[in-house]
């Protein structure tokens, strides 16, 4: 079960707020490998956005091999295997961290305390998911 | 025309009441399978628009065609193609539902008596009630139910939830995008015009602001968010007196700034980071907000 949330005033493309959602859901754990993503009409009706705009999301989902779409059945969080190579999944986090270094120097946040945030940050994810991990499936509450 | 070209395409369309031109100069491009908004306050010419698509009116002067074909020319064939939902919805007050909807599928070739009865639970609406007892939000719901069965082309809808109770238009939108568009994507295409514009937020791809008759602002609804941004700033102090070309509204009030940004927020910010301030964000601006912005 996942809480969605789509914020109008991000500026970001109502589909990517969808695609991130699963995406960070997957990442934490909150989502589990091979479970089912609603169908697309509910979510539309529920989040009361378009229907393309659902769908779009999960193809862009699917392109970039975080869910899978089993005809008739539905679509399903993948093993995280992401198909890119290594030099290109590489190449694209780059970008994402350029882009905090970047917002880091304007907040005058100094490296060395940058770094050491982003280590905090890592820590505390991890500790995240492994208590997901800890917990047997069918348990799990959202807080 | 081949069947991937616009669905609605209005252009250079003028109508007047008496002097007062009602809509002027106005063009408009509906691509298949889009949900397309129609921004405007009261007696902006919205339902003007409205009507000279369903060839209720003549245009004193430009061109409209819906898929490729001229509705003074072509009545019948637009027609069947396409279903309305004007802001006041009127049946016949001695027919009970059931007869209402055999009286408005008796007109089409085709209606999904499926959708039918899963719209009449949804609405709980009763079949042996008469057309003249429903209430406006109840006669609303009937006349979604009639538009929605025939499976048409192309849903127009004028104001469909202005004088609605928040339950009832919730509903409406809900029925808009589960029901209607459960087709085929390329064959659902939607004309909406309404100043309720927070309610149809995620429905909107493209939009259309007109004021006065006049198209004010075209624009798909991801690209507004993300140009126009409200910005603030606020300094230890008094805040600078600034120009931003990109500024649409800038407001000042002692250490504060508040600016309206149409593009260009990256420049702004990066310019206001340099003063130093004390604090600094900004937001995309809903499309309500978009349309108060540009209407200010």
């Amino acid at each position: 079960m996942m809480l969605w949330q789509i914020n109008y005033k991000s500026g970001k493309p109502v589909y990517l707020q969808v695609v991130d959602q699963v995406k960070a859901a997957a990442a934490t754990g909150a989502m589990r490998e091979g479970e089912a993503l609603p169908s697309i009409r509910p979510l539309a009706e529920e989040l009361r956005v378009n229907r393309n705009t659902v769908a779009k999301a999960y193809t862009e989902l699917e392109s970039q091999g975080i869910i899978e779409t089993i005809p008739g059945k539905g679509c399903f969080v993948k093993p995280n295997n992401s198909p890119l190579k290594k030099d290109v999944r590489r190449k694209l986090l780059t970008e994402e961290i350029d882009h905090v270094v970047v917002q880091a120097h304007h907040l005058q946040v100094p490296p060395a305390e940058l770094v050491e945030m982003l280590k905090e940050r890592v820590e505390l994810f991890e500790s995240r998911r492994q208590s997901r991990d800890a917990q047997p499936s069918g348990e799990r509450k959202e807080h | 025309m081949s069947e991937s070209g616009p669905v609605v395409e209005i252009k250079g369309l003028s109508y007047g009441y008496g002097k007062a031109d009602a809509v002027q100069d106005l063009d408009l491009t509906v691509k298949p399978g889009r949900c397309y908004g129609l921004f405007g306050r009261n007696g902006a010419g919205k339902t003007t628009t409205m009507k000279c698509l369903l060839n209720l009116l003549r245009p004193k002067s430009g061109t409209v065609r819906l898929f490729g074909l001229d509705p003074a020319q072509n009545e019948v064939e637009v027609k069947r193609r396409l279903a309305y939902v004007p802001d006041y919805v009127a049946f016949y007050p001695w027919m009970t539902v059931r007869e209402t909807l055999d009286y408005l599928a008796s007109f089409r070739a085709h209606w999904n008596r499926v959708t039918e009865s899963e719209l009449l639970e949804r609405f709980r609406l009763e079949e042996g009630q008469r057309a003249g007892a429903l209430s406006k939000g109840q006669r609303t719901q009937l006349a979604l139910v009639g538009a929605i069965c025939p499976e048409p082309e192309l849903l127009l809808l004028d104001e469909p939830t202005s004088g609605l109770d928040p339950i009832v238009r919730r509903e409406f939108i809900e029925t808009v995008i589960g029901a209607y568009q459960e087709g085929e994507p390329g064959q659902r295409t939607i004309l909406v015009s309404t100043h309720l514009i927070s309610e149809f937020e995620g429905l909107i791809d493209e939009f259309t602001i007109i004021d006065r008759g006049r198209n004010v602002l075209s624009l798909g609804a991801d690209a507004a968010r993300e140009r126009y941004q409200k910005i603030r700033a606020r300094f230890a102090a008094a805040a600078p007196e600034l120009d931003f070309p990109d500024a649409l509204h800038t407001r000042r009030d002692r250490r504060e700034l508040e600016i309206i940004a149409n593009g260009g927020t990256p420049a702004i910010l990066q310019q206001l980071q340099r003063l130093g301030p004390e604090s600094l964000t900004s937001e995309g601006l809903t499309l309500e907000e978009v349309f108060v912005a540009t209407l200010k």
